[in-house]
Formats: structure tokens, C-alpha cells, sequence
């Protein structure tokens, strides 16, 4: 597979066989992925290439007060395997409902979302040198530390062309490029004392990443360094500071669960105009950001992706949607259709797995808090959270919690000494009237960083409960 | 189920040609069907399992394991996956076999229950979920009721050139119902989920009682107080006891940590860990569990296996590696997600025997301490042996009883501060297992089960 041909991309070659009744949609794939494994710094095992081709069939059929919804996706490419695929569909859609009469699809033939930078062009080209070479960069780098290793890691990179047709006349594709590291950066040895540390890196990119590796591996061997060290913080309320890292495990699903349609359809929606926040508070949902892993031309609907604005000064304003809650609501689609989320995570093929109703990035812009080193000075007393286990974060409620993986005391306006243990928790978005992390963001700071699907400054919340010794 | 048959002399013959160039080779090759639905008050959603079938090869090289994954088991695609092993074997080839004990297993086992479930058509299923959903509807604040119910045959071949054959069809089957409360815009949820292996038995648990039950536990919640906060004598609830020796000694004892030295555990196998009164299993043979299996997919069958008896740990989860490299038997242990994915060394159902007080005398004895009920999550730390589970909801207990509810939270503590703060387990009969699933890392999600008694013990909690 060199670049997209769209000629033969899956989506097409189904497409073209369907003469069916309308409304459908084919969502296809082609996608190459290569993965690398390390254990104890050594590559433990080379996979690849890893090849998934398929597709998705999605019929509509509109009904008297709902329409029904049919899916079905499959590899096999064969009129027999795209007549059985559709045949399920339709079977499907005699007993799956979904309350609008209204689907209108995208149509357009083309780039029709327009450009936004999500393929690692070198890394199409030469997946297998360019993972090769990030791995060798990342072993050279931990080279010569006597104290530091990697005792786990996998760096997996998927190369997808994706392709969209409906029977509105859309005919739309392009390719893009996702990298994940996944490293467990280990601390051991030196004076008697603490047992081994370890500090996970999870990471997505959309391009391999590009950044001083040694730079950042000083880093992770010092967070893994101070994890060894670590004691739980004392229990009370405090000042935080959660940087883009921490808010990217809490921020989308809970914005999720209350400014999309699906939201609005359980009634759980925050009221537009209502005020949830403070007038630091003002977030969008961007799914142009470039080079953030759920950025793309269009959506997994063909959607162009756009950026809408979630809070405004800390009051509620647009709500998101796919085409499905769009005609439920008598709204356009705002592009925020997606594939691929099982589980609490996002698979690599979105084919295999149905169009939910998402944010795309959830993205702050720069504040006034200045420096992370001022925005600590302003703190004064307080906590810096550097990781939480896992903050699994309910949708519904808004509340978020874990346990304090690594973080650093902040005394007299300065870092001071590690954290390790005890948990972290609140509500990060609420009704009217109830404290979270938006009532209670006290300051921005001025340094953005993409970091999964947040796109942020550190931010200041005070106070947040944490539980510790 | 049957569906691998058609391409088992195919798979059998690329092993074969391919095993005159190597020393070993082995294919999982892999196959689904099933049916779900999700079914609330403005509408229902249903999926097919995916048209998907595919296999993973793996060959022996002189640098280790080399992979050809394959997303068809037509010739063209069986012939692309001996091609890139062909290549590998001709630029790495190697002398000797791999580590371990290369299965010579033959089985073909499929669920047989006397309730078959793969005939349940969409009508069945939407008649079901329409009334499970209905039984809510007498519960005040009750706005709208999820339920979701799903079967799934995985059915999965395996082969090698020292011999083995394994063929087994699992069939899964879950129901769940999830009622929503919603009062003043406050919006809270409960959830009673069953699943296991098996046929429409599984379903029975769907009953009109036990949906109620989580409605009217959502309707409490809207007025939960906030959880404590700091270091409290604590009540585990069986689910929760379950995350805990699941995020413990579960993704501890997977011994493919130990040869990495990640595991804070490698040194202490052998030794006393925890009172006398714990003891630890992972048994992926556990009859009609979520998360049972016939055959690991090496090949090896699933067994039983011990990893704290009495308090002492005396076993690991094990591959064929791992078994090798620490003199130890393969334990049944090894897994893919699917033929896309890598195996790894995985739990199957992971649990804390019963243990011999009740319920009443273990709140009595806490006396004033923290009830945490209905496991929602919980993350490992293989390394520095931390653990934190998460709670939906729990309870106060003050002066021996319990009182008032409280809302979610975490529980957080080092594994093995926790354990010798365990002060006593319950019996057989609050013993319970669950249906959740498991990654490694953030990728590679599988069925897993895991369970126990209730767990009094002492740890830090916290709002979350």
C-alpha cells in the first residue's frame, strides 16, 4: 500500500455494488500495522505488517416515529460477503431503532473536509526503518544510565486509508497515520534503600514523535526515579495542579456525558446558557487540531470535523452530534460521528465497531497562569499531580478519581517532595449550582500540550479532595 | 460454531510446508458469530459479530518469535502469512526449537448447554430486553433503563508441528440492566450484570427482582453522602474483594513479568505473604465462569492453578517461556485477544477462596469503618506494588452496623500492607464471580472473571 488510490479503497468497491434501497453508508479500511516489543531494553518481538482489510455496511430505514438502523462489517470482499453483509443489515434494521424519521447524510465527492495534518508521511513510506529507528533512539537513549531501563515496552504504529460512501453521493477518503508508545520506564539500584520504581508512558500520536528524545527520557527516568521515593500526601482538601497528561484521563469522557446528543436524548444534557463553571472556564471540542490522534478531515460519518464550543466562561453553549442525534434534535451533524471505542479505549481498526456519538479533542486555550513554575508559585500550598492510576471517570456523574500514581508536594510556591500513593478525586463537570473542576479552576497556565485527547494548559483547581495518610 | 473446519487442511498443510524450514510453527486461526442488543426507552441498537475470521502463525526463529497475522483464511491469504514467515525463517533460521514445552494436546470441545442460545433470533431478544426493561418502570425517579444482552461464540483452532490439535468453541453470554435516577438534574446509575459460559441459563439471572434491586439502588444513590476520606478499616465487597486479588496477585503472579523483572513478587515466591486465612486462584477451567476456557492458545488445557495457598505464594501464571525459564509447568495461561493480537501471559477467573465468619460478625467487627460495594475498576502497579480498585458505592459502619450510604470511591494501598491487615474473609455463601474484562496495557482486552468472598482489611479510601 503506498498512497491512497481511491479507485480500490474498500469503502468504494463495496459501494459500488449497492443497489439497493437507500439511505446506506460503507465505512472501509485498509491499514498495515507494525509493532515492536521491548523487555528488559531489548526488542522482545517484531510484528508486522499486521494487514486488516474491510469494511461496514450502515442502512437507514426511516419508519413512521423512528428510523431503523442496520450494521454489519466484514472482510471478505466477495459479491457473496457483501450481499451476506447487507443482508444482515437489513435484518438488523427491522428490530434496531433509533427515534428520528430525519438521516440526513453528507455527500460530496473529494477532499471534502479539507486538509488537516494527520499522516506521518515518512511513516507510510517506510514504517518498518522509521519504527526501527525511533526504538533504536529510545534505547540509545537510556544507554549508559546504570539505574534506569525499560522494562516494558511496545511502540505499535498503524497505517490506515479510510474510506466513506453513502447514497448521498459521498465518495471520501484519506490516510492517516497513529503511533502508540506504551513504556514502563524502571528506577532500580544505587544506596540501600526504596525497592524499584517504575513510570508508565502512554502516549498516541498521530506522527512518530519528533521531540529531544534524551530530553524526555531525562524526564521519565527522573519521574520513575521519584516514584521509588514517594509517600502518600496527607488527607484533606488542597490546591492541584493536574497538567494535560491528567486531564486527558478525565476531561472527554465526562464531556461526553453531558454536551453530546446522546446526552440530550437521556436527558442528562447541561442546559444551554446554564453556568457551570467560572469565567476561566471556556473549552472547546476541535477535531482540526493538528497531529491530535482523533483530528481528521471528516468524521467516520464524512462529516467535516470542526471546532465547537463546549463552555463559554464557564456557560454551557453548543452540544455535539453524529447525523443520527442531529435528526433527533432537529440540528445539523457537528461532525463528532466515531468508530472504533470498545471498552473504555479506541481500537486501532474502527470498521469492526459502530458510530457512537464523541468529542473529537477536548482543548483549553492558553491562560494567564503563566509558567508551570508560576502557576505552582500560585498555588502556594498545595499538590502537583504528575499521574493517576486511573482516573475512570462516569460519564453520568461527573465524578473522576484514582489513586496518586506520582505527584509533588508544593510547598511555599515550589516543588518539593515526591507523592506517591493515597487518591485524588471530584466531579469535573456538573448542573448548575454543584462544585467541579470547572467552579473551581483557578488559574490556566500559558503552556498548551496535545496530550491524547486534550489539548491544555496545567490548570489550577482548588480545592479537590485527596486522601492520603 | 464449525466454521474452522472448512480451512483446517489448509491451515494444517501451510504448518506442515513451513515446518520444514523451521524447528517449530504453530497457527490459532479464529472465528465469531453472535448477536447483542442495547435496548433503553428511546430505542435499541443491535450488532452482529463482525463477518471476520482470520489466523495468526507464529514460527521459531534464531532471534525469537516471528508473527505473520493474516485477516482471511482463503489461500491468498494463508499463502501471504507462509510468505513472510518463509522470508523470516530463510534470514533467521534456527537450530534448536523454542523454550518450553511444545503442546502435543489433542481436543475438540465445544459449550454444549442443554439451552442452546445461538438459535435466540432479534425478535427473542428484543421481546426480553422490552420486558426486563419494563420491570423498572414501578420505581420512583427511575428516568430510563438500559439493558443490553449478548452471545458470542469464539471459536478457535490450534495448531503445531510437534502434533497438537486443539478445537474449541466457547460460547459467552451476558444481560445487564442499568435503571438511571434522575432528581433536581442530580443523575445516578446502578448496574446488576450476569454473564458466564454457557447457554440461556445464563439469562434467568435477568429476573424482576434483581433489576428492581438496581433501580432502587440507583434511586439511593441521588442521596448518597460523600465517601470518608484517608486511612479506614474496610469491608470489600465479593466484586471487590475480586479487583483486588485480580489488580494483586493476578497481573502480579503473570510470571512473563518476572522474566522482565517487574514484578515486586519475583522475590517473594515461597514465602508468607498474607494470614493463613487467604487463599488465591486462577482457574480458567472453572466451570461456566465468564472467562472459562478449554485450551490456552499454546495449546495447553486451562487448569486450576494455586498462586497464594494459606497465605504463602507458591505459584505463577505461566507460557511456555516463562514455564521454561522458571522450571515450571505451563499453567494454561497464555492468550491473544484475537488472531490480530500478540499472546501475552493472562488471568482467566482469579478469585479469594471462601473464607469461615458471616457477613454479620466481619461489619461487627469492623465497627467503625468504610463498606465498599460493586467493583467498577482497578489498575496494577506489577512493579512497586501498588493497587487501587474502585468502588460504585458503599456504606458507612459505625458502632458494628451498617448505616448510611456514601458514594463512589477509590481504595488505594500497598498489596502488601493491605494483606497483612486482612482480619478475616466470609464463607461459601456470600462467594461470587463476575464478568468484566481485562487488557494488558492499555490494548489486548479479553473476558476475565474474578471474585471472592467479602474482604475486611485496612487501606486508604477516597472520593472518586
Amino acid at each position: 500500500m503506498s498512497a491512497p488510490r481511491p479507485g480500490d479503497a474498500a469503502a468504494f468497491r463495496v459501494g459500488d455494488r449497492l443497489t439497493g434501497k437507500e439511505p446506506w453508508e460503507v465505512f472501509g479500511e485498509r491499514i498495515r500495522r507494525y509493532e515492536i516489543y521491548l523487555s528488559s531494553g531489548k526488542v522482545e518481538m517484531t510484528r508486522g505488517p499486521v494487514t486488516l482489510e474491510g469494511y461496514a455496511v450502515r442502512v437507514f430505514r426511516p419508519g413512521e416515529d423512528a428510523t431503523g438502523v442496520g450494521h454489519q462489517a466484514s472482510n471478505d470482499f466477495s459479491d457473496d460477503g457483501v450481499r451476506e453483509a447487507v443482508e444482515d443489515a437489513e435484518r438488523i434494521a427491522q428490530y434496531a431503532t433509533f427515534p428520528t424519521t430525519k438521516v440526513d447524510l453528507p455527500s460530496g465527492r473529494g477532499a471534502t473536509g479539507g486538509i488537516v495534518e494527520v499522516l506521518d508521511r515518512a511513516l507510510w513510506e517506510y514504517p518498518t526503518d522509521s519504527l526501527d529507528g525511533y526504538v533504536a533512539g529510545l534505547q540509545a537513549a537510556l544507554e549508559n544510565r546504570p539505574r534506569s531501563t525499560l522494562s516494558f515496552g511496545a511502540v505499535r504504529a498503524t497505517l490506515t486509508e479510510t474510506s466513506i460512501c453513502n447514497s448521498a453521493g459521498l465518495r471520501t477518503g484519506f490516510g492517516h497515520t497513529t503511533v502508540e508508545v506504551e513504556l514502563g520506564v524502571k528506577a532500580f539500584g544505587g544506596p540501600e534503600g526504596p525497592g524499584p520504581g517504575e513510570f508508565w508512558v502512554n502516549e498516541t500520536h498521530r506522527r512518530l514523535p519528533s521531540v529531544d528524545l534524551v530530553r524526555q527520557v531525562d524526564d521519565w527516568c527522573r519521574f520513575a526515579e521519584d516514584a521509588r521515593r514517594g509517600r502518600p500526601p496527607p488527607t484533606g482538601e488542597q490546591a492541584v495542579i493536574l497538567p494535560p497528561s491528567v486531564l486527558a484521563g478525565i476531561l472527554p469522557e465526562v464531556f461526553r456525558g453531558r454536551f453530546t446528543g446522546s446526552a440530550q436524548l437521556e436527558q442528562v444534557s447541561l442546559l444551554p446558557g446554564s453556568t457551570v463553571g467560572g469565567d476561566l472556564a471556556t473549552v472547546y471540542d476541535d477535531g482540526r487540531i493538528p497531529w491530535a490522534p482523533m483530528s481528521s478531515p471528516v468524521d467516520d460519518e464524512g462529516v467535516p470535523q470542526r471546532r465547537r464550543t463546549l463552555l463559554e466562561h464557564g456557560v454551557v453553549s453548543e452540544t455535539l452530534y453524529d447525523s443520527l442525534h442531529a435528526g433527533a434534535f432537529e440540528a445539523g451533524s457537528t461532525g463528532n460521528g466515531f468508530r472504533g471505542f470498545q471498552t473504555g479505549s479506541r481500537t486501532w481498526f474502527r470498521f469492526l465497531l459502530p458510530t457512537v456519538l464523541s468529542p473529537s479533542t477536548i482543548a483549553l486555550d492558553a491562560g494567564h497562569g503563566g509558567t508551570d513554575a508560576e502557576l505552582v508559585e500560585a498555588a502556594g500550598e498545595g499538590i502537583w499531580i504528575q499521574q493517576i492510576g486511573w482516573s475512570s471517570p462516569d460519564p453520568l456523574t461527573g465524578a473522576f478519581g484514582g489513586e496518586i500514581r506520582l505527584g509533588y508536594r508544593i510547598h511555599n510556591g515550589k516543588l518539593a517532595e515526591p507523592i506517591r500513593g493515597g487518591t485524588v478525586g471530584g466531579v469535573a463537570v456538573a448542573p448548575e449550582g454543584t462544585p467541579s473542576l470547572m467552579t473551581s479552576l483557578r488559574a490556566s497556565g500559558s503552556r498548551v500540550e496535545l496530550s491524547d485527547l486534550v489539548s491544555s494548559p496545567p490548570l489550577l483547581i482548588a480545592p479537590l479532595t485527596v486522601a492520603g495518610e | 460454531m464449525g466454521e474452522l473446519s472448512a480451512s483446517e487442511d489448509q491451515l494444517y498443510r501451510t504448518v506442515a510446508r513451513l515446518a520444514q524450514r523451521g524447528p517449530f510453527v504453530e497457527v490459532l486461526a479464529q472465528a465469531a458469530s453472535g448477536l447483542s442488543i442495547r435496548h433503553d426507552s428511546h430505542g435499541t441498537s443491535f450488532q452482529y459479530a463482525p463477518r471476520l475470521r482470520g489466523a495468526a502463525f507464529r514460527a521459531w526463529t534464531r532471534t525469537g518469535w516471528s508473527e505473520a497475522s493474516v485477516s482471511g483464511l482463503d489461500p491468498t491469504s494463508l499463502r501471504s502469512a507462509e510468505g513472510t514467515l518463509e522470508r523470516a525463517l530463510a534470514h533467521r533460521p534456527a537450530r534448536e526449537g523454542p523454550p518450553g514445552l511444545s503442546s502435543t494436546a489433542r481436543l475438540e470441545t465445544f459449550t454444549s448447554p442443554a439451552r442452546p442460545i445461538h438459535d435466540m433470533d432479534g425478535e427473542e431478544m428484543l421481546k426480553l430486553a422490552r420486558e426486563v426493561c419494563s420491570w423498572t418502570k414501578s420505581v420512583p425517579d427511575i428516568r430510563n433503563t438500559h439493558v443490553a444482552i449478548s452471545w458470542r461464540e469464539d471459536e478457535r483452532l490450534y495448531l503445531n508441528s510437534a502434533g497438537a490439535r486443539c478445537l474449541q468453541g466457547i460460547c459467552r453470554v451476558r444481560g445487564s440492566v442499568q435503571p438511571l435516577a434522575m432528581e433536581n438534574g442530580r443523575a445516578e446509575s446502578d448496574r446488576f450484570l450476569h454473564g458466564g459460559v454457557g447457554g440461556r441459563e445464563v439469562l434467568d439471572a435477568l429476573t424482576p427482582e434483581n433489576a428492581r434491586k438496581a433501580a432502587e439502588d440507583a434511586r439511593e444513590l441521588l442521596h448518597a453522602e460523600a465517601p470518608p476520606s484517608g486511612k479506614r478499616t474496610v469491608l470489600l465487597s465479593p466484586s471487590l474483594t475480586g479487583y483486588f486479588a485480580h489488580e494483586s496477585f493476578g497481573h502480579g503472579a503473570e510470571a512473563d513479568q518476572f522474566l522482565r523483572d517487574r514484578s515486586y513478587l519475583k522475590p517473594l515466591l515461597g514465602q508468607v505473604v498474607a494470614p493463613e486465612t487467604l487463599t488465591i486462584v486462577d482457574n480458567g477451567a472453572y466451570p461456566g465462569a465468564w472467562s472459562q476456557i478449554y485450551c490456552d492458545d499454546e495449546g495447553h488445557p486451562a487448569q486450576r492453578t494455586v498462586l497464594v495457598e494459606k497465605g504463602r505464594f507458591v505459584g505463577a501464571l505461566h507460557d511456555r517461556e516463562s514455564a521454561a525459564a522458571m522450571g515450571a509447568a505451563p499453567t494454561g495461561n497464555t492468550r491473544r485477544s484475537d488472531f490480530l493480537s500478540r499472546s501475552f501471559v493472562r488471568m482467566t477467573n482469579t478469585y479469594v477462596e471462601p473464607g469461615d465468619r458471616s457477613f454479620e460478625e466481619l461489619v461487627k467487627e469492623a465497627r467503625d469503618g468504610v463498606l465498599l460495594e460493586s467493583g467498577t475498576s482497578g489498575i496494577e502497579d506489577p512493579l512497586g506494588g501498588l493497587v487501587q480498585v474502585k468502588a460504585r458505592k458503599g456504606h458507612l459502619i459505625e458502632n458494628g452496623k451498617v448505616t448510611r450510604l456514601v458514594s463512589s470511591m477509590a481504595l488505594s494501598g500497598r498489596v502488601l500492607d493491605f494483606l497483612s491487615s486482612i482480619r478475616g474473609l466470609s464463607g461459601k455463601e456470600d462467594f461470587l464471580l463476575d464478568t468484566s474484562s481485562c487488557g494488558k496495557g492499555r490494548t489486548d482486552f479479553l473476558p476475565n472473571s474474578a471474585g471472592g468472598p467479602y474482604l475486611l482489611a485496612t487501606a486508604v479510601v477516597g472520593q472518586a
